[in-house]
Parts: C-alpha cells; sequence; structure tokens
C-alpha cells in the first residue's frame, strides 16, 4: 500500500499540471476570442465602405446555395449516422459509395444525353439516373460490409477504422484505374436548366430538385425508421445489439439493411451532386465525404436528425462563414480557406459541445 | 548495466555515423565518367565517354504517371520521334548520331518535389547520361532537379517548364535552360488581349495553388495594369474544390469585363460551367492547362466563347513536315494523336542537343566519343536563330530559348485540340520576347 | 465442392479487376524473367493460383484441425481454377464479341493491347481454353503447394518469391551491382531489362538453400538470441551473440550508401524521414492509443519552422525575397526550436481537444492536418511562407564545410536523428510513462480512478509525438532544399498511419519494417507508382483482417488485439466439442459479442 500511495503523489505532481483550472482558463479565452471575432468580423464586413461590401443579392445567393450543398451533405450524413448508431463505427469509405453511384450513372447520363433520350424524356431518364445511382452505391455499400467489415465486427476500434480509411482509398484508385483520372462532364436535363423567381429570389431549377428530392427523402427516411418494422428492429440494435439479438432480431441482416439504407441515400446524394456540378471524377467522394462526417458530428452523431441538422447548418457555414468574418479581418481570398474554416467550426462546436449539437452537451467517456 | 551498456552503444553508433558521413568524401568522382584528361583542356564537369559502338545516352524526366501523365507522356514522345528522325526518316527506329545511337533513359517526375528530386538523382547517378530533357513540371524543377543536374553538370533542357522564376537572374541555375515560352510573355499576351482586342478596363484572376497558375497570374495582373486596367479581384482557390459559386459570387460584386483563370482541367471546366450562370456577360479567359481534350468534354456547351491562351505554333502546324511527316509519325508509334502541346518543344530540345553534340563531342581514334559536359552546355546557350518546330531558337544567358514566343487566343469552341470545332486558328495571336514584357 | 467453386469464382472476378484496372495490360512488356515470364502473366496467374491455396486451408472442425489430403486438394484446386479461369474467359469472350472499343469507352484498360495479349492470333475460343487450362494449372498449383511436406515446401515457397523480388527490383539491382564493379550481365540481360534464365535459376536454388539452412540452424540461432526477447519490459538482454549481430547489422546499415550509390540513398533517405514521422506517430497512436488523423500538422510545421528559422527565402516569380519572418540560425540551434514549438503546439491544440473520445479525436485530428495544408497554401500566409511557390534555399546542415544535401550525406544525418527517436520511444516506453500510456489505452476510466492523469500523458504523448514528427519535417526540408506546398497533404498523414499500423502499432521494429514496405519498395519499384495507393488500400484492408497486430508485432498490443478473437474461438471450441449445445445455442452465440 506504501508502494502505490507513492505512486499516488508522484503521479498527482504531474498531473497536478493540467487540472482543471488550466483548462477552464484555455476555454474562456478560446471562448472570448471567438465571441470576439464573429462579432467583430461580421461587423466589419457588412460595414465596410459600399464600394467593397457585399450586396444583398450576394448574401441571398450564398444562403441558397448553402442550403443547396447542405441538403446533399444531409444525405451523405445520414449514411455516416445510421451505421455509426448501428455498429459504433465511422464509415470512412462512406464517400466513396456516394462517389460510386454517381459516377456509375454517369456512363448512363451520358448515353441518354448522345441519344437524346435525355431531353425528350427527362423525367423517367432523371428517375433511371437515379435508380441506377442508388444500385451502385448500395452494391459498393454491400460489399464493404460484407467483405471488410462484417469479420471485424468485435475487433477493437482501431482496426475497422484503419479498414475502412483502406477500403476507401482502394475504391477510390479502383474508379481511376477503370475510368481514369480525367473528370467527365454530367450532362443537365434541359428542364432543369435555368432559374425561377421564388419570393423575388432567383433559385435555380437543381437546387429546388434537390431540395424536393432531398426532404422528400429523409421524410421516406424518417417513416421507415419510425413506423415500419425493420426501422424499430433498427432502432433496437442501435441502442443495444446484444438485447435486441435476445429478442430474436438478426442482428447481421439489420446491419446489411442499414448498410443498404445509407447506400441508398448516398446514390440519391450522388444523382443531385452531379446534377449541380454537372461533373464527376474519381476525387469527387473524398471531400464531400469529410464534409458529410463533419456535419454528422457536428449536429451529434448517432443522431438522425443530428445528421440533418448538421448537414444544413454546415452547408450554411461553409457558404457564409468565411465572406462574413473574414473578410472584415482582410484576410484575401477568404474562400480559399474555407475548409480549414469549417473544421475550425468542427473543433469548437466539440470543445464546448462533445456531443454535437443535438448531443448531451456532456463529454461522453466511453 | 544492460542499459548502461546499450547507451554507449547507441552513443558509438551516432558518432561513427557522423565520423564515416565525413570520412565519406570520395563520391561517384566529379560528375561525368571520370575526367579524363584530353588534348582540350579539362573540363571542370568532365566529360561523357561513350565507347565505341555503344549508345549516346540520354535521359528524359517527365510526369509519365498519375493525373498529368498526358502532358509528360507526350513530351516523352517528342524526344523519342527527335532520336528516330536522326536518319531522316521517322521508321520507329532512332538514328545514329556520329556513329552512335541515341538510347533514352526515362524517368519519372511525379510532378512533385520529391518526384522531381528522385527522378534527377537516378539520372544524375548515371554517368553515361549527357544530358536530360525535362522536366514536366516547374514544381519539379525549381530549386530541385535544376540544382542536381547543375551540380552535376548536365544539361536539363524543359521543354515544358513555363515558371518565370526558373529563368530568373537570382534563381536561375547554370544548366538549365528550356524551349518553352516563359509565362511571362503568355500573361503579357493575355493581358494584351484583354486590353486591346476586348476593350478590358477590368480584371478578376483566379489562381490555384500550384506554381504555373501563380506565375501567370501575375504576369498578367502586371501588364494589365500596366495598360491602364484595374484589377478587380485576385483570388486564390483550390484545385481540388468542386464548389466554386461563391468565389465567382463574390468576383462577380466587382463587375469585372474580364476574368482570368489559368487553372487546370478539372477546376477550369467547373470555373467555366459555374460562370456561365453567375456572370454570363463576363468575358472567360484561361491557359493552356486548360487546353485539353477533358476540358471541352466536362464544359458541353459553355466552352462557346471561352479564351485560351497558348503556343501558337500553327504556322508550324501548317507547315509540310509537321502534318505530313510528324503527326502521322506520332500517331503510327504511339497510337493516338498527341495528347498535349509540348511534344513539339521536346523535339526541338532533343535536336538542339543532338546538335550541340556534334558540334563539341571529340571522336577518338578508337571510334569512342568524348564529350565535354561545360562545353555541351556552352554550345547549346550558344543556340542562335535555329528554326525549330515551335518557331526561331535562340537562348538567353539565363536559358530562355523561346525568345520570340507566339502566344495565340483561341476563342470557344475552337480549340486547337481533339473535340474543339472549327480550323483550329487563333483569333489573335503575337509574337513576343522577354524584353517586351514586364 | 461448393466452396471451391466459389473462390474459385472470387479468383475470376479478381482477375477481371485486375484486367479493368489495368495491372495487366499495361505490364505485357515488364519482363521478370527472360522473355516469357512477364508481370501481366503473373496478374493472370496469381488470382487462380490464390483460389487453390485458400480452397484447401485446413478447417476447424470438432475441435481439431483437419488437414486436406494430396488427392483432394489437387481436385479442389483443379475446380478453383476451372471457375476462376471460366469466368474470366467468358469475360474475355464477352469482350471479343461486344468489341474492345465500345468497352474501352468506358473501361479505358480494356484495350486492344491487353486483348492482344490475352488472345492474341489465336481463334477466340482456342485462347478462352487456353486461359481456363492456365488457371487449373494455377489452381492446382496452389492447392499442391498447400499440401506438400513442409521440407519442400519452404525452400520452394523461398526461391519463387525471392526470384521474383529480384525480377521485380531490375532497375535497382543491377545499379547497386554496377557500383560494386561486380558482372551483372549473367544475372540481369540487358535487352529484356529482367532476370536471365541463368540468373532466376541461379537465385532460385541459393534462396532455397538459404531457407534450408535457416531451418536446419535456425533453431540454434534462435534460442541463442532468444535472450533478447526473453521480457519485454525489461529491455532487451545482451548476449556475446546478439551483440555481435547488432554490430555487423549497423556496420552494414552505415557502409550502405556507398555499396548502393546515390539513387537508393536517396530513396533511402526518404524512408529515414518517414521512419522519423513513424516513430512520432507511434508514440500518439502506438503508446497512448491516441487516435490521430491529422499528423501531417507536424510534418508541415517542422519543415516550415526550419525553413523560417534558417534564413530560408520565399520563391516569386522573378527570383526571391526574404519572408516576413525570418531568422538565420544555424540548423543545429534551430532544431531543438523547432522541437518545442511543434511541442508547445501539441500542448497548445490538444489542450481542449483530447477530451474528445476516440473518433471525434480521430476527425479533429483530420480536421487540423487538413487546416494547416490549407492555410500554408492561402494568400493570407503568402508573405511568411511563400504560397504556392513555396521557398527555397533551406539549410543543407552543414557542419563546417560538409554539407549534408548530397544524398549519400544525408543518409547519415537521417539516420542520426532516427537513432535518436528510436532511443527516445524504446526508453520513453519502458518507463513510468510509458505504463502510464499503457494503463490509458487499455482502459481509460479505470487508469483515472487509479490516479493516472489522463490529460497529462495524453498531453505528453501528443508532444513527443509532435515534436519527433516535427524533426521529421525539418529534416524533409534539408533533402530536398526547397518546400512546395503540393509535397504536403493530408495522404502524408494516411501514409503515416499506414505505416505505424502495417508495420506493427506500438512495435520498435515493426514501424522501421513498416517505413521500408510502404515507403521504400514505392521508391524503388517505380513503375507501379500509378498502382501505388491501390496497393496501399488494398494492403491497410488486407492487414487488418487477416493480421491486424502488423508485420512485426509488438507482443503486449497483439495481445490486445486478439485478446477478443482467442477468447471467441476457445469459447467456440469449448461449445463445438459439445455438439448438442452447439447447435442449440448457434443463434445467440454468433450474435453475443
Amino acid at each position: 500500500m506504501a508502494g502505490s500511495g507513492a505512486v499516488k503523489t508522484r503521479v498527482q505532481r504531474v498531473g497536478g499540471f493540467a487540472t482543471l483550472p488550466w483548462r477552464r482558463i484555455i476555454l474562456i479565452i478560446l471562448g472570448a476570442t471567438i465571441a470576439f471575432v464573429v462579432v467583430v468580423g461580421s461587423y466589419r464586413t457588412l460595414t465596410l465602405p459600399a464600394a467593397e461590401r457585399y450586396s444583398g443579392d450576394f448574401w441571398v445567393d450564398q444562403i441558397v446555395n448553402g442550403l443547396g450543398q447542405g441538403a446533399i451533405l444531409a444525405l451523405i450524413a445520414l449514411g455516416y449516422t445510421l451505421v455509426y448508431g448501428i455498429l459504433r463505427m465511422i464509415n470512412f469509405a462512406h464517400g466513396e459509395v456516394f462517389m460510386a453511384g454517381a459516377f456509375i450513372s454517369f456512363f448512363f447520363a451520358d448515353a441518354y444525353v448522345k441519344s437524346g433520350f435525355l431531353n425528350s424524356n427527362p423525367y423517367f431518364s432523371l428517375l433511371i439516373l437515379f435508380v441506377v445511382s442508388i444500385v451502385g452505391s448500395t452494391v459498393v455499400a454491400v460489399l464493404l460490409e460484407r467483405i471488410a467489415y462484417r469479420p471485424l465486427r468485435n475487433a477493437p476500434r482501431l482496426v475497422p477504422l484503419i479498414t475502412a480509411i483502406g477500403a476507401s482509398l482502394f475504391i477510390q484508385n479502383a474508379f481511376r484505374g477503370f475510368f481514369g483520372p480525367q473528370p467527365y462532364g454530367y450532362p443537365l436535363p434541359d428542364v432543369l436548366a435555368g432559374s425561377v423567381e421564388l419570393f423575388g429570389i432567383p433559385v435555380s431549377k437543381v437546387i429546388i430538385m434537390v431540395f424536393v428530392v432531398a426532404i422528400v427523402s429523409m421524410v421516406v427516411l424518417q417513416w421507415f425508421v419510425h413506423r415500419s418494422s425493420t426501422g424499430r428492429s433498427m432502432r433496437a440494435v442501435a441502442e443495444d445489439s446484444e438485447i435486441a439479438s435476445l429478442m430474436g432480431i438478426d442482428v447481421d441482416r439489420i446491419v446489411v439493411v442499414t448498410f443498404i439504407v445509407g447506400g441508398v441515400l448516398a446514390g440519391i446524394a450522388g444523382v443531385l451532386f452531379s446534377l449541380t456540378f454537372q461533373q464527376v471524377q474519381f476525387t469527387m467522394g473524398f471531400k464531400p465525404g469529410i464534409a458529410a462526417f463533419t456535419a454528422a458530428v457536428l449536429g451529434g452523431i448517432g443522431s438522425i436528425g443530428g445528421a440533418a441538422l448538421g448537414g444544413f447548418v454546415l452547408g450554411l457555414l461553409q457558404a457564409i462563414g468565411p465572406p462574413l468574418l473574414l473578410t472584415g479581418f482582410s484576410i484575401p481570398s477568404p474562400f480559399s480557406i474555407r475548409d480549414a474554416f469549417v473544421f475550425l467550426v468542427l473543433i469548437l462546436v466539440l470543445v464546448f459541445r462533445p456531443g454535437g449539437l443535438l448531443g448531451s452537451g456532456e463529454a461522453e467517456k466511453v | 548495466m544492460k542499459r548502461r551498456r546499450w547507451l554507449t552503444v547507441v552513443a558509438t553508433v551516432a558518432v561513427l555515423a557522423l565520423v564515416a558521413s565525413a570520412c565519406s568524401n570520395d563520391d561517384d568522382g566529379g560528375g561525368g565518367g571520370g575526367g579524363t584528361d584530353t588534348e582540350t583542356a579539362v573540363d571542370e564537369f568532365g566529360t561523357v565517354e561513350v565507347a565505341a559502338g555503344e549508345p549516346i545516352n540520354l535521359g528524359t524526366l517527365m510526369v509519365i504517371s498519375g493525373a498529368d501523365a498526358a502532358l509528360g507522356q507526350d513530351s516523352q514522345n517528342g524526344a523519342v520521334l527527335a532520336a528516330d528522325y536522326l536518319d531522316g526518316t521517322f521508321d520507329g527506329t532512332a538514328g545514329q548520331l556520329l556513329g552512335h545511337d541515341i538510347n533514352w533513359v526515362h524517368e519519372d517526375e511525379l510532378c512533385s518535389a520529391e518526384g522531381g528530386q528522385a527522378g534527377a538523382t537516378a539520372l544524375a547517378a548515371d554517368p553515361s547520361i549527357a544530358a536530360v530533357i525535362g522536366t514536366s513540371c516547374s514544381s519539379s524543377a525549381l530549386g530541385i532537379a535544376d540544382t542536381i543536374t547543375s551540380e552535376k553538370g548536365i544539361l536539363l533542357f524543359s521543354p515544358s517548364n513555363t515558371n518565370p522564376a526558373l529563368t530568373s537572374d537570382e534563381a536561375h541555375q547554370p544548366f538549365y535552360a528550356r524551349t518553352a515560352h516563359n509565362d511571362r510573355i503568355q500573361g503579357a499576351v493575355v493581358a494584351e488581349y484583354a486590353v486591346n482586342e476586348a476593350g478590358a478596363t477590368s480584371m478578376a484572376t483566379i489562381s490555384d495553388e500550384s506554381p504555373y497558375t501563380q506565375g501567370l497570374t501575375a504576369a498578367a495582373e502586371v501588364n494589365f495594369e500596366a495598360g491602364d486596367g484595374t484589377i478587380t479581384a485576385s483570388e486564390r482557390v483550390n484545385s481540388e474544390d468542386t464548389d466554386f459559386k461563391p468565389v465567382l459570387r463574390s468576383i462577380a460584386e466587382g463587375d469585372p469585363d474580364v476574368l482570368y483563370a489559368p487553372v487546370f482541367v478539372a477546376a477550369c471546366s467547373l470555373i467555366i460551367k459555374q460562370a456561365a450562370d453567375i456572370m454570363p456577360d463576363v468575358t472567360i479567359m484561361t491557359s493552356d492547362g486548360c487546353l485539353s481534350p477533358d476540358t471541352i468534354e466536362a464544359t458541353g456547351n459553355a466552352i462557346d466563347g471561352v479564351f485560351v491562351s497558348g503556343p501558337d505554333i500553327s504556322v508550324f502546324q501548317e507547315g509540310e513536315f509537321y502534318s505530313n511527316e510528324f503527326l502521322p509519325a506520332y500517331e503510327d508509334q504511339f497510337g493516338s494523336e498527341p495528347t498535349a502541346f509540348f511534344h513539339a518543344h521536346s523535339f526541338d530540345a532533343a535536336n538542339v542537343i543532338f546538335d550541340a553534340i556534334e558540334q563539341v563531342a571529340i571522336e577518338n581514334d578508337d571510334g569512342s566519343l568524348s564529350i565535354p559536359r561545360t562545353a555541351l552546355r556552352d554550345a547549346v546557350f550558344a543556340t542562335s536563330g535555329y528554326e525549330g518546330l515551335t518557331g526561331i531558337i535562340t537562348c538567353t544567358e539565363l536559358g530562355d530559348c523561346a525568345t520570340d514566343v507566339t502566344i495565340g487566343i483561341f476563342e470557344g469552341p475552337n480549340w486547337p485540340v481533339e473535340g474543339g470545332e472549327g480550323d483550329g486558328q487563333p483569333v489573335f495571336s503575337e509574337t513576343k520576347s522577354l524584353d517586351d514584357v514586364l | 465442392m461448393r466452396p471451391a467453386m466459389r473462390v474459385g469464382a472470387s479468383g475470376g472476378i479478381v482477375t477481371i479487376f485486375l484486367a479493368a484496372v489495368g495491372l495487366i495490360g499495361n505490364f505485357t512488356n515488364l519482363n521478370l524473367i527472360g522473355d516469357q515470364v512477364t508481370f501481366a502473366g503473373l496478374m493472370l496467374l496469381i488470382a487462380p493460383l490464390i483460389a487453390g491455396y485458400v480452397v484447401t486451408a485446413p478447417k476447424l472442425e470438432s475441435g481439431s484441425l483437419v488437414r486436406v489430403d494430396r488427392g483432394r486438394a489437387a481436385i479442389l484446386g483443379a475446380v478453383a481454377g476451372v471457375v476462376a479461369g471460366s469466368v474470366f474467359a467468358a469475360f474475355v469472350v464477352f469482350v471479343d464479341v461486344f468489341g474492345v472499343e465500345r468497352i474501352r469507352a468506358i473501361f479505358l484498360n480494356i484495350s486492344p493491347a491487353l486483348m492482344d495479349f490475352l488472345v492474341g492470333e489465336r481463334p477466340v475460343p482456342v485462347a478462352a481454353a487456353l486461359l481456363v487450362a492456365i488457371a487449373v494449372a494455377a489452381g492446382i498449383a496452389g492447392a499442391v503447394y498447400r499440401v506438400l511436406p513442409d521440407a519442400i515446401r519452404k525452400p520452394l515457397g523461398s526461391a519463387v518469391w525471392v526470384t521474383l523480388l529480384f525480377g521485380f527490383l531490375q532497375r535497382i539491382v543491377p545499379i547497386a551491382l554496377d557500383q560494386l564493379d561486380i558482372e551483372r550481365d549473367w544475372l540481369y540481360s540487358k535487352t529484356t531489362r529482367g532476370l536471365t534464365w541463368v540468373g532466376a535459376v541461379v537465385i532460385a536454388l541459393v534462396s532455397a538453400g538459404v531457407s534450408v539452412l535457416k531451418d536446419r540452424k535456425g533453431d540454434a540461432i534462435r534460442r541463442a538470441v532468444a535472450g533478447r526477447r526473453s521480457r519485454e519490459a525489461e529491455g532487451p538482454k545482451l548476449t556475446p551473440l546478439s551483440f555481435v549481430i547488432a554490430l555487423a547489422g549497423l556496420a552494414a546499415v552505415l557502409v550502405a550508401p556507398h555499396v548502393l550509390g546515390s539513387v537508393i540513398s536517396e530513396v533511402l533517405g526518404t524512408v529515414m524521414v518517414f521512419a522519423l514521422l513513424g516513430l512520432g506517430l507511434n508514440i500518439v497512436v502506438g503508446y497512448a492509443g491516441l487516435l490521430d488523423l491529422g499528423y501531417v500538422f507536424f510534418f508541415t510545421l517542422g519543415a516550415y519552422s526550419l525553413a523560417l528559422l534558417t534564413g530560408a527565402t520565399l520563391n516569386t516569380f522573378v527570383g526571391s525575397t526574404a519572408p516576413a519572418i525570418a531568422l538565420d540560425l544555424n540548423f543545429y540551434v534551430a532544431i531543438p526550436v523547432v522541437v518545442l514549438i511543434a511541442a508547445l503546439s501539441g500542448v497548445l491544440i490538444g489542450a481542449p481537444v483530447l477530451r474528445l473520445r476516440g473518433d471525434y479525436l480521430a476527425l479533429v485530428t483530420l480536421g487540423l492536418g487538413e487546416m494547416i495544408v490549407v492555410l500554408v497554401t492561402s494568400p493570407w500566409l503568402d508573405p511568411l511562407v511563400g504560397g504556392p511557390n513555396g521557398m527555397r534555399d533551406i539549410t543543407n546542415a552543414a557542419i563546417g564545410n560538409f554539407g549534408f544535401r548530397d544524398p549519400k550525406h544525408f543518409y547519415y544525418l537521417a539516420f542520426a536523428f532516427v537513432v535518436l527517436a528510436l532511443f527516445v520511444s524504446w526508453r520513453l516506453a519502458n518507463s513510468r510513462v510509458g505504463r502510464a500510456w499503457t494503463a490509458l489505452r487499455e482502459d481509460e476510466q479505470v487508469a483515472d480512478a487509479m490516479g493516472v492523469s489522463t490529460t497529462a500523458y495524453k498531453l505528453l504523448a501528443f508532444a513527443m509525438g509532435g515534436a519527433i514528427g516535427s524533426v521529421g519535417g525539418a529534416l524533409f526540408a534539408v533533402k530536398i532544399g526547397s518546400l512546395t506546398p503540393a509535397s504536403f497533404t493530408v495522404l502524408v498523414s494516411i501514409q503515416v498511419l499506414g505505416i505505424v499500423i502495417l508495420g506493427g502499432i506500438g512495435s520498435l521494429p515493426g514501424v522501421l519494417t513498416g517505413t521500408l514496405v510502404l515507403v521504400g519498395l514505392p521508391g524503388l519499384l517505380r513503375e507501379f507508382e500509378e498502382y501505388r495507393l491501390l496497393a496501399y488500400g488494398g494492403a491497410l484492408v488486407a492487414v487488418m483482417l487477416l493480421r491486424p497486430q502488423g508485420l512485426v508485432p509488438n507482443v503486449r498490443r497483439s495481445r490486445e488485439l486478439q485478446e477478443e478473437d482467442r477468447e471467441q474461438d476457445k469459447w467456440a471450441g469449448d461449445v463445438a466439442a459439445d455438439e448438442h449445445v452447439a447447435a442449440a445455442a448457434s443463434p445467440l452465440g454468433e450474435s453475443a459479442g
């Protein structure tokens, strides 16, 4: 006992250095700095002399586009959060699931635009594109689960994470090997070209479709998770998989269903993304993947509402944040720092509210 | 006790390491194959000895893998064709120079600093390599490949480095030269077109994280302002971004007449498409980094009215030689039309080197060849008035051999690459030398 | 029979994948041995071969290992081969019938050159039959390999893979031999660039011989050296033999640059830099169990700090200018400062963040890595770090007149630092700090309850790991002499993570092995540059599935990783022994972790 007492004092001396008071101090300073940056930066940006100031139209455009991107991010984020809820695992390769569907649908889209089918039957061809993308994404998601994740179901957390990173690299480069490193132009049907006036704001038709499809998908998902029996099983497994299996639920099947649902959503997001930017490339999954994961964490990972909210918030943030806050401090090219800005926000949210926006507000210990 | 012993071992090792390195000053000779004395003065960097019956080894250092492989492979092909043409015909087999075959040693520079270092080191380690044609990317050359080769006295002749710093007073390495244009010229021509032809008074630029775009936008801005224009915005983006709308919108606020975005294919096509919606009345200009069939394919109709600048070799392209002999040989040997622009520059660089070797090589009695390195370099740098595929080649002290550069401005969809619709002729073409630009 | 068909089918699909990705079509001219054994051919064979090997795996039945007998093995191998070959042949026929050009419009690597290699002048059915036959042969070979007696199998295996390795290293080994003035035309042909048949046979025989010798004498040597491995916590014991071996090894390492020449020294220099990064990350991920996905942060910080501290200049398009903050310190004075900056940054960043749970921490560190990459290219920091054009004239760490930029000299500088880092890591692992980290890693809550200050030790890990990583960055800057932001990407973080994981988490020899494999090998095999990341991703997945403890595992960590597996196996074994119980309990058993 004397020995451990000696150990205790020794450790405490080192430990004393970094116990609570320091952390709180750093947090307070951090909080104050952020408040300062946000308030002062916004103020200065908005009160710049008229020649240098951004116009109202600019802000409106940014908000609309930000929300549009946010919708796409939300769809992908839902995939992350569903898998995390069930497996407590970050599916790093989900970005590639998204890319796979989009890429595969490209070849159909390309064929359709060349044959004129795309514009003669736009809605029907769009439907087919969605279906193809969904199938593509789902196949990749299910393969991932079976080959890379299922054998590692009980491994320590690090292992499936590394596997996911490896799988992400592998899928990305496989597509690069198949189809080449160059970008391909994704055609836009004429019906979706141009914009309409909504409440006096010009909104591009593509964004309207993005919103509609995304919101419908989320509503359907919500119904599925909360009303259907499979959804109930999913929620049960997410709560506690051991007890769920004792109650007779086939956990393996539910896991596959979860991946399928995530794949479906990613596939839908894939087409929406491709129509928005009219381009596909083998790298297109990486950044949106990380952004969506950030969104899921931002909203509170494991929570469906959190993923959706996180998606929209993140979309808005990355559209408005840099110009609003950074221009005021005369930081050149605020948009080039957009990614860094988003991450900074994430870090700050996690520091002050570790569970995310819809999380519990306390640091989870396990 | 055991721990102390290990400590001693470790300390000894560390000391040994430093001592060993200090004693290892031998290297592989002072560059070149042994620095043999011949009748002429001893060349500081030695001579390349080519035994009788052995081929003359020349290196290429291009980006032949990865996303930019099309660029590097194309230049490499140009060099190979030059060796082929030594016997006067394109027959798939290399000709001979002074009775010796030509053998190309190909290395990959990966379009990065590490790749440039690795590739240049590999070539520099081979004492039989007389000269190197490379690099493709300025980022592997600047301060890296050019320094490594200059330290060994190996001539590095680039067909496609356009970054101005490479031939600047401060940074130029003595054994570096290029047949590619200096981007100060290209930027100046773009500015000139904007001011004189497009009547623009305000311009915004977009650059990305590569030195290539930096050089171009800087040159364009400087010349535009000298022409009484104002720069409304100088934005920086990431080449891997997909959403350029915020930047474009921000630029649109400044209401420029012209947007100059000399970025690479992926970003370029996205910017073109997105700018079509956000700033439909703004003239968009870009440069040769974007001049690829992939851009045309990816942008579709949005390419209409988008201007691109690039080396205008149309005068020579119309020439008999290029269209009737060179191009068919290229397709024959490599299976497709040229995938990039700089094969012609590479062809010229190789030929200049061949001529220089002929000039300075010492033919020994036993049939072997001695090529003094410094003399070779001097001969290349003394090239003047040489008529190449790309124009008149006259090398300056600082290694810019494309002194009179013709840059053309092409209007979409009439771009001079596969997929462009039209005759591939520029709407504006200007020949400038470095002295004409800022 | 069915499993054999399934495995065979997967093998066929894998071969199709290899063809579609370009690994067959692009390497028909990469001669490994003579003119006949090409890399493309190898790729064609490898899937059925592995299928044959997998299909004959011994099974766990009723608690004991059941091996497959020879006859059955051959049959299984043949079946797998037939199915694999048929699948692939069907694909080839399909391409031929549908038209290569049409498929090539989508799958760029299904090219006429590929079809030429696979079909050639032969009529299609004949070519298809040939492909099936080849696959059958490969399948049987794989199966037979499995059931060969050990005495034949091991030498054969060594012979084959060592010979192939020499075939792969056809650009490097000749250079090394030339450096040593050793005649090598009998070994590597000048026309085909690959091994000659004579050379191949010689290498095969030599490696088989070595393998046999190792087996016979190996036990004796192993016992002599075994003193080293007795107990990890006490550190290696020194016996005379192990001391001699260690010294010999060190001598070899010291003499390497002169023997191997500049090209290989340059690759080894890069290996050393990444080894440093690996050692640093090993402290963070391996010892303290903190998942850090943004290690490029310290790499970048170290490189740019060193540049700014030692008087590097910024590249501009007319030459160069001085950065906004520039000091002109000597390299050896600057290094401690860099270490200090990195450690401080590690603490400052870590303090708010280290309370987060594993996955969140991973994301946050990833974000930090991204942030610094973005910042370094942004126009905001242009006046400080030169933006895209980067910096030049970085010190060559000269002592007196002796500069370290030459690849051979740099090797020694880097080696010295690696040794230092190894020493620091080793001592840390076996100290109170190391034990605290182990406690932290195994169960944070319990460690906290026991009085181990989790935050302090986490910060320490972060700071130390960061410090070592920043030294790696500084050396990188010295090695290249210039800095461009293009070298600093998120991919670097992933590569370093791969090194630590693949080599063996928490294992020092593991990190070195991992670096040699993941950095050294691609550096030497530059023809495969296009496929590097593909291989990387595949390797990571494969390692995690098959051998999560890495190539050279740390004993304790591998126990941690396999504990749960073993308990399950034991449980499954116990249960299976009693078949009634097994039958009744299986639905529950599978899902009860």
